[in-house]
């Protein structure tokens, strides 16, 4: 099934923008008249080269053997979105409060609990909602990533979509900013231990190195912030959606062997696999910051704009 | 030489609480509706020895009876587990000061913990949690690990079971009543936050602080001759355990209500060399799995030696089987493993602390350090009812049928 097929089914999700006025709180504001503000929805699509990837069916051409794996689980979080319009300047999207979004941050959601996603929630979400003041635009700026002011917030009493559990990273006190799982067919032999071999190949992008500050009872840095902020100047939101393409997420790693470190990458400096994977999104593993490269560029290598 | 004794059964604590309300409502008269905070008014106080300070308690989350029974319970309660097999103390028993007497621990659905189950004595006085992770620093977060986590699974609460869970417990009349207790000014209180508090607050109470050692301390009781040279030597020169093992609480890293400056150094101990390149097997490399920092790679928490008599097997990766064992480990300065995967030469290990190095320690010398620890087991913590599943009588009963 080609992307362009795909999206006919993705209509109902992505309508048109459309405009509304903000009237409630024009009685208590002391301006004369409220913004007219455009609605706006930034549409998502995982791939895998220029096929969908779905839960149910195989991927083919991963990595550096062009393997065949089945998807197991993906998401991500998108924060900061601003789109840029004709004169070049960022408008901050404001998102609409619901289940899947807060004002500060969404998560994108594109495993349904078919196929190999079984053990996930069945329930997807593939779009940004929000409003922006009227205006031409042409480009996109967001963050794949969770802000650290919201990072390390108790799972338990978050709001949504910080509760979502299957997100949390314990251990570092905060949470995966992305999850893409799959199983490898044939699964995904441990070189360096010589263990038995592994069903999944994970990749988890989060921040690393975070310490606390036990007096405050807070996390209070991170050595490494893991987040990846992408620029594509050129973006059409109505008739063009983000895809974030598998194939060259993993074009530099071999996804049926793992050389070390936790299988697949979980944002180690130290993992084998990290290195292909931080290179091909544009985040330098050693800083944690992302290259200059992928902030400018409008076709980075995993995230880009495509039609819907 | 105790401060104070309050600490009470489930049934005097009902009375305490009542006792509580009437308090509140004076409050309440005499101030004119203040605010609902009058209902948290602490009717907590510590019971420590008299050398223990008094401990730090999360603002967000202030001690009161009422909660210290509810998360008592919780801690016992196995229907907090995604499939219902597991608890808390399941890992943590209170007759081994909450360890679990296997090298590493095993969660509810099977999967093997790459870790030693750490003991929960004075936790409240602990900056940093587990062993090895400067990101963990408030009971609170710590526990998101064992209930949610998935590397390994523990208790295997997930996004598909966590409302179900809740549901269990809203089931049973008397989690309705312990949550009512404990967060009366709380609409509905059985949810995972006030949970994770609740258990909290019951570990921050697990205090101790009358082993025998601290009754010598006291004047109270006498030590042998053996554990008293073994005391000298612990606090020594020649055996330099006191290093990281020094505080009142037999560690190097403590935080109370009073700290201004909070140290929290991690070593690593020549417990691994792999190859002589300084390694240590994953994933049990110390702070380095958080950092990846060369100076991280094999460092550790020196843990409380608090009741280590009945925490056994030792180290991160519960590698070292005895007392006697864990002596002989110090006094070579470090471990040497000459075969397999994980063979090298650990008293070379570049990042090793510089404290531990070979020391000349004769059998009866270290003989003599093991019956100084030994009389850090405090018999009362270890049978406190106060700490004990409160379940028990119910299968008990159940037996009897």
């Amino acid at each position: 099934m080609s992307i362009q097929e795909t999206s006919k089914k993705l209509v109902r999700w992505s309508l048109a923008a459309s405009s509304f006025t903000l009237a409630a709180c024009s009685s208590m504001n002391p301006q004369p008249q409220a913004p007219i503000e455009q609605r706006m929805e930034i549409s998502f699509v995982a791939a895998a080269g220029d096929k969908i990837v779905r839960c149910d069916q195989p991927i083919t051409g991963l990595g550096t053997t062009w393997a065949t794996a089945a998807l197991r689980d993906l998401r991500f979080y998108v924060s900061d979105v601003a789109l840029i319009n004709d004169q070049g300047k960022s408008i901050p999207m404001k998102l609409e409060i619901n289940s899947w979004q807060t004002n500060e941050l969404a998560l994108i959601d594109l495993a349904d609990a078919s196929g190999a996603c079984a053990s996930v929630s069945p329930e997807i979400n593939n779009r940004i909602v929000g409003t922006l003041p009227p205006g031409d635009y042409q480009g996109i700026r967001f963050t794949v990533g969770v802000p650290h002011a919201l990072n390390h917030s108790d799972y338990a009493s978050a709001k949504p979509p910080l509760d979502v559990q299957a997100m949390s990273w314990a251990w570092q006190a905060g949470r995966k900013f992305m999850q893409v799982e799959i199983n490898p067919e044939g699964g995904v032999a441990r070189v360096a231990s010589k263990a038995a071999p592994g069903r999944s190949f994970l990749f988890h992008l989060g921040a690393t190195g975070c310490k606390g500050n036990p007096v405050s009872g807070e996390t209070v840095q991170c050595e490494r912030p893991n987040r990846l902020q992408l620029s594509l100047d050129r973006f059409d939101p109505k008739h063009q959606q983000i895809t974030l393409d598998l194939v060259r997420l993993y074009a530099g790693v071999n996804i049926l062997r793992d050389q070390g470190g936790a299988l697949g990458c979980m944002s180690a400096a130290s993992d084998p696999e990290c290195g292909p994977i931080f290179k091909a999104l544009g985040v330098d593993l050693v800083t944690g910051a992302t290259a200059p490269q992928a902030e400018s560029n409008s076709n980075n290598a995993v995230f880009r704009a495509t039609p819907k | 030489m105790r401060k104070n004794l309050n600490l009470g059964s489930f049934a005097s604590q009902k009375n305490l609480h009542t006792k509580r309300k009437s308090v509140a409502g004076l409050v309440l008269l005499s101030l004119a509706l203040t605010a609902t905070a009058t209902t948290y008014i602490s009717n907590w106080s510590w019971d420590l020895p008299d050398f223990f300070p008094d401990p730090s308690i999360p603002a967000g989350n202030p001690m009161t009876s009422a909660k210290v029974e509810l998360g008592r319970h919780l801690f016992y309660e196995q229907q907090l587990s995604g499939n219902g097999t597991q608890s808390c103390a399941s890992c943590h028993d209170q007759s081994r000061a909450f360890t679990d007497a296997k090298k590493v621990s095993i969660g509810s659905t099977g999967e093997s913990h790459s870790r030693n189950a750490q003991g929960l004595a004075n936790a409240v006085y602990h900056p940093t949690l587990t062993w090895a992770n400067p990101a963990l620093v408030t009971l609170e977060k710590q526990m998101e690990v064992p209930l949610f986590g998935t590397d390994p699974v523990e208790m295997g609460v997930n996004d598909s079971n966590k409302t179900e869970i809740l549901k269990r417990l809203e089931s049973q009349s008397l989690y309705q009543t312990l949550f009512a207790q404990a967060y009366p000014a709380v609409e509905a209180p059985i949810k995972w936050e006030y949970i994770v508090q609740a258990i909290a607050a019951f570990e921050r109470t697990l205090i101790s602080g009358n082993s025998r050692y601290d009754q010598h301390l006291a004047g109270k009781a006498e030590l042998s001759a053996s554990q008293v040279r073994g005391m000298d030597l612990f606090f020594g020169e020649k055996a330099e355990c006191f290093h990281c093992h020094g505080s009142f609480n037999f560690n190097d890293q403590t935080i109370h209500a009073k700290s201004r400056l909070v140290d929290t150094p991690f070593h690593n101990t020549g417990l691994y060399n792999i190859g002589g390149t300084g390694q240590f097997p994953e994933p049990n490399r110390g702070v380095f799995e958080l950092t990846h920092k060369d100076e991280d790679m094999g460092v550790f928490r020196a843990p409380s030696l608090r009741n280590v008599e009945v925490t056994g097997p030792y180290m991160h990766d519960g590698s070292i089987s005895t007392l006697q064992e864990v002596l002989d480990f110090y006094a070579a300065g470090g471990r040497v493993i000459s075969e397999g995967p994980h063979a090298g030469d650990g008293r070379f290990n570049a990042n090793k602390n510089d404290f531990i190095n070979k020391i000349d320690l004769n059998e009866q010398e270290r003989k003599d350090i093991v019956e100084f620890l030994k009389t850090l087991t405090d018999e009362e913590f270890l049978k406190n009812p106060k700490y004990s599943n409160p379940f028990i009588k119910i299968s008990v009963s159940k037996i009897d049928q």
